[in-house]
């Protein structure tokens, strides 16, 4: 009797603990980013860090990232902001509850901050005088990443370490026209980064 | 246990950002389009190629290459430089401006690539493109001043910028007083050759500045011709009817360049296509 008893009040306590559970991640507000990630170089920043969310089957990411470049590096100082979206269409598991994602592909919208920097020339040039806008930078790139689960309990359900191979629109163009003086390696670049899951 | 190695998965990705950065400055890593990240060998280049001018012997007949507009032709640059050097006796080449397309310090750094291919040096003058975004403060970096003179044998050349657009119409460019000193300072009376990007007739020229400009240029007697880039057509012409010559330069996409001859009593502006 006392062993059904101590029994019966495990089995509740365990289904309380699940229902807690499953209730803390109800109450997770819509809005709360699934994960943050801090990147290094990559054209959007000597370091970008930023909120992010991850589509119910895990494979498209989208981050919203604010990077920096000090003056002593880049040799001006610049701010800006970069939209990301990430496709990642498969996740190998391994031991130890780590894993591979061996192919990921993607586009960025970065937004330079700066008055030498525009989006819209001024009424002073004629229509069209140039076609871009300075502030604006499209950019795509291709990467890997690999991955660990935490243990559950903890805040922190995953780690992910990511590499990116990208270029922007205005250096495609230059290599597009210029295949005999420029080779991929000119326009392309690289970009590591982390990704904290919660 | 999974403590620990979760801790080792932290100091390795630590380690891995700072063995990223130490060898970041160049190539690999690229952190803005906009950044301005030069080698000390890419810094200061017209005075240093105006350095090595001075090295050379000025001969009775001074002969250079004008050209222009390298903009996003990379390619038809590098051929430029195969024609550049097969010309006997050149002494340096002249750059009109609109280095780079898009005012980004890695287009600047691709063209400087391709010039250093030249037998002889070379030196810019600033243009419009070469004035977007960063582009300012990269050309100051990599080619110093954007108005600058210097003199080699019989001759003063002058360079200044007139790109009066990019700068709202201001009225201080192109900048005529200093214009005005530079031409005054000539006590030898050598000829006067001024170099610019956009030439008065054209509409990104300051109209207010255009008369004061072309009559500064006429009523100076050492002033003989005036070269400009800009039109990505050649033409030339005595546009003002005023004894000055105004020469204009094709673009390297239309592959094109003019190669100026001068002596004492007279000079030649030919036309070469490669």
């Amino acid at each position: 009797m006392k062993n059904t008893l101590i029994a019966c009040c495990l089995l509740v306590s365990i289904t309380a603990q699940a229902q807690l559970s499953q209730s803390t991640a109800a109450l997770r507000k819509w809005y709360m980013p699934d994960h943050i990630k801090f990147q290094f170089a990559g054209n959007i920043g000597f370091m970008a860090g930023g909120p992010g969310y991850i589509s119910r089957n895990k494979t498209l990411e989208t981050d919203l990232l604010f990077g920096f470049v000090p003056k002593m590096i880049g040799g001006d100082a610049l701010i800006s902001i970069t939209a990301k979206t990430t496709y990642s269409p498969w996740r190998i598991g391994l031991k130890n509850e780590n894993y591979v994602v061996p192919f990921s592909t993607g586009a960025y919208l970065n937004y330079t901050f700066g008055p030498q920097f525009d989006s819209k020339w001024p009424d002073y040039y004629p229509k069209g005088y140039y076609w871009w806008a300075t502030s604006f930078r499209p950019g795509a790139y291709i990467g890997g990443k690999i991955g660990r689960n935490t243990i559950k309990r903890n805040k922190i359900k995953n780690l992910e370490l990511y590499y990116e191979i990208g270029t922007y629109d205005l250096l495609l163009i230059s290599y597009v026209l210029n295949p005999k003086f420029l080779k991929p390696s000119d326009i392309l670049s690289l970009s590591l980064g982390l990704k904290i899951g919660f | 246990m999974q403590k620990n190695s979760n801790k080792s998965f932290v100091i390795h990705i630590i380690l891995l950002f700072l063995v990223a950065a130490s060898f970041s400055c160049e190539g690999i890593f690229q952190f803005n389009p906009n950044q301005i990240t030069l080698k000390e060998s890419e810094k200061n280049l017209n005075a240093k190629n105006v350095e090595q001018i001075h090295q050379r012997t000025p001969g009775d007949t001074l002969r250079f290459i004008f050209m222009g507009d390298t903009q996003r032709w990379y390619d038809e640059s590098s051929d430029f430089i195969k024609s550049a050097n097969a010309q006997p006796g050149v002494d340096f080449v002249v750059h009109a401006g609109d280095i780079s397309d898009f005012g980004l310090s890695t287009e600047f750094k691709w063209i400087n690539k391709i010039m250093q291919k030249l037998e002889v040096p070379y030196v810019t003058v600033v243009g419009n493109h070469d004035l977007v975004a960063n582009g300012p403060i990269v050309y100051e970096q990599m080619y110093g001043p954007m108005d600058y003179a210097f003199e080699f044998g019989n001759n003063k050349f002058i360079f200044i910028n007139t790109n009066s657009r990019e700068y709202q119409f201001n009225g201080l460019v192109p900048n005529l007083p200093w214009l005005q000193s530079e031409l005054r300072d000539n006590p030898d009376n050598k000829n006067a050759i001024i170099m610019a990007h956009a030439p008065p007739f054209d509409s990104d020229f300051d109209p207010k500045l255009q008369a004061k400009f072309t009559d500064m240029l006429a009523q100076d007697p050492n002033v003989r011709f005036t070269l400009y880039g800009h039109q990505h057509t050649f033409k030339d012409g005595e546009y003002y009817n005023d004894g000055v010559h105004y020469y204009v330069t094709t673009s390297m996409g239309e592959r094109g360049y003019l190669l100026v001859t001068s002596w004492n009593d007279g000079y030649k502006v030919e036309r070469i296509t490669y």
